[in-house]
């Protein structure tokens, strides 16, 4: 078993330490970096906790989309649609969760 | 930057042998581009310039100093407020890369400071209203222009080769990128027929515009200028992508659509806006994925350029239900 605190937990109390501490200290021209460095953290975390995303040929699919094979009055119209959805929503969940709602 | 050739050349070009300059310093921002606040006395008035030149890598994509010029000039005739295009150096001995020199506007070209600020822009309804106006102004510029031949010829359907350019970027980059290419598809199906081409800014978006209390002081950024449908520029604006996260504020996180629209003045088919909002949604993800990709390949490590790339699942989240609403 590796040592705790676990990753996770690490990356949330360096986040807090560039948030709370470094944060107020920086001159105004460095606060952009610390919010980038806070935004990454959390984005990592955020990433390293999420569940694994279902395996699929993403370069056939979009090959087939482009190529009309997924439109509206195909049979495959409304599974694909669904899928993308799930995939979308999986990978906004990592990298932008607030634009889920 | 060799400042004693830059004098020599600059006291040719504005005629005045005792041209002295009293400060030349490097502006913020600009990956592409380099923009030095340039002072100088000539002719015994003390004159604020800007001197644009181009970063060390440039990008391939964009226009080259000499034709950013001569659309500054084109613009300026047609009355957009843009800065005073003064001298034109292609001379490469002089700073060792071709540049030009404006006059210096004063504002705020911040998007999430224009986007809270009321006091900007000389309020919010006017200030839409005078972006839309600036934007028609854009758009009384049409081919056939010999100063623009650079331009080449308009797509004979922009709508048709948007699409085909957003495509061929996506090949070049190599990740699939299926929810890009579902909302791509769904443009394709639904494309509008062809209107006649106008000069379309291609990058007319708060933050490429510098407001000041009163109103525009300047539309900035022309590098991606070329030929095209004039819905392009109005879709690119109100996309819910370029809101800074002002939503309701449809035109630019600004203002309302209606006020944007009415001051562009000319008959709009707003119909069609939709079409190209998706479209721009498309685009900017496009380039997020590419700005990402320029960091991914070691090419120029940025954390910035880093989570541009994770903005693109939620552009894509976007096209989901901008393509389903289409």
């Amino acid at each position: 078993m590796q040592e705790k605190p676990d990753a996770a937990d690490l990356l949330a109390t360096a986040r807090d330490v560039v948030l709370q501490d470094l944060l107020p200290a920086l001159p105004p021209d460095k606060a952009i970096a610390a919010r980038m460095v806070a935004a990454a953290i959390a984005l990592a975390l955020r990433q390293a906790t999420a569940p694994p995303m279902a395996e699929a040929d993403l370069a056939a699919l979009a090959a087939a989309i482009r190529a009309g094979r997924h439109d509206p009055g195909t049979e495959s119209h409304a599974q694909v649609a669904a899928f993308l959805r799930d995939y979308a929503r999986a990978r906004a969940a990592v990298s932008a969760p607030k634009a889920l709602g | 930057m060799d400042e004693a050739a830059l004098r020599g050349w600059l006291a040719q070009a504005a005629g005045d042998d005792a041209l002295r300059i009293t400060a030349l310093t490097r502006l913020s921002g600009g990956a592409i581009q380099q923009n030095w606040a340039l002072d100088v006395e000539v002719a015994g008035t003390k004159r604020r310039w800007v001197l644009r030149t181009d970063a060390p890598a440039v990008l391939a994509v964009s226009h080259t100093r000499p034709q950013e010029f001569a659309l500054l000039r084109a613009a300026r005739e047609a009355s957009v407020t843009v800065p005073q295009p003064l001298f034109l150096c292609e001379d490469l001995s002089v700073i060792g890369r071709p540049f030009f020199v404006m006059a210096r506007v004063e504002g705020v070209a911040a998007p999430h400071r224009a986007v809270k600020d009321p006091t900007l822009g000389g309020g919010r309804q006017a200030c839409v209203a005078a972006l839309g106006r600036e934007l028609a102004r854009i758009h009384s510029i049409r081919p056939p222009r010999a100063d623009l031949a650079f331009l080449g010829e308009p797509p004979p359907d922009a709508a048709r080769a948007a699409i085909a350019g957003l495509r061929a970027r996506l090949d070049a980059a190599g990740t699939p990128r299926p929810v890009l290419e579902w909302g791509l598809r769904a443009l394709e199906r639904k494309a509008p027929a062809p209107v006649p081409p106008v000069l379309c800014h291609n990058d007319f978006r708060t933050g490429n515009v510098m407001l000041d209390a009163q109103g525009v002081a300047a539309v900035l950024d022309w590098e991606f200028a070329g030929w095209g449908d004039p819905h392009a520029d109005l879709g690119w604006f109100c996309a819910k992508c370029w809101r800074f996260g002002q939503v309701a504020q449809e035109a630019g996180g600004i203002g309302p659509r209606e006020a944007f629209l009415a001051g562009y003045g000319q008959p709009v088919d707003a119909a069609r806006l939709p079409w190209w909002e998706l479209l721009a949604t498309i685009r900017w993800a496009v380039i997020a994925a590419d700005q990402a990709a320029r960091h991914l390949s070691g090419q120029e490590r940025s954390l910035e350029l880093a989570l541009t790339g994770h903005m693109v699942p939620e552009l894509e989240w976007d096209v989901l239900a901008m393509a389903e609403a289409l």
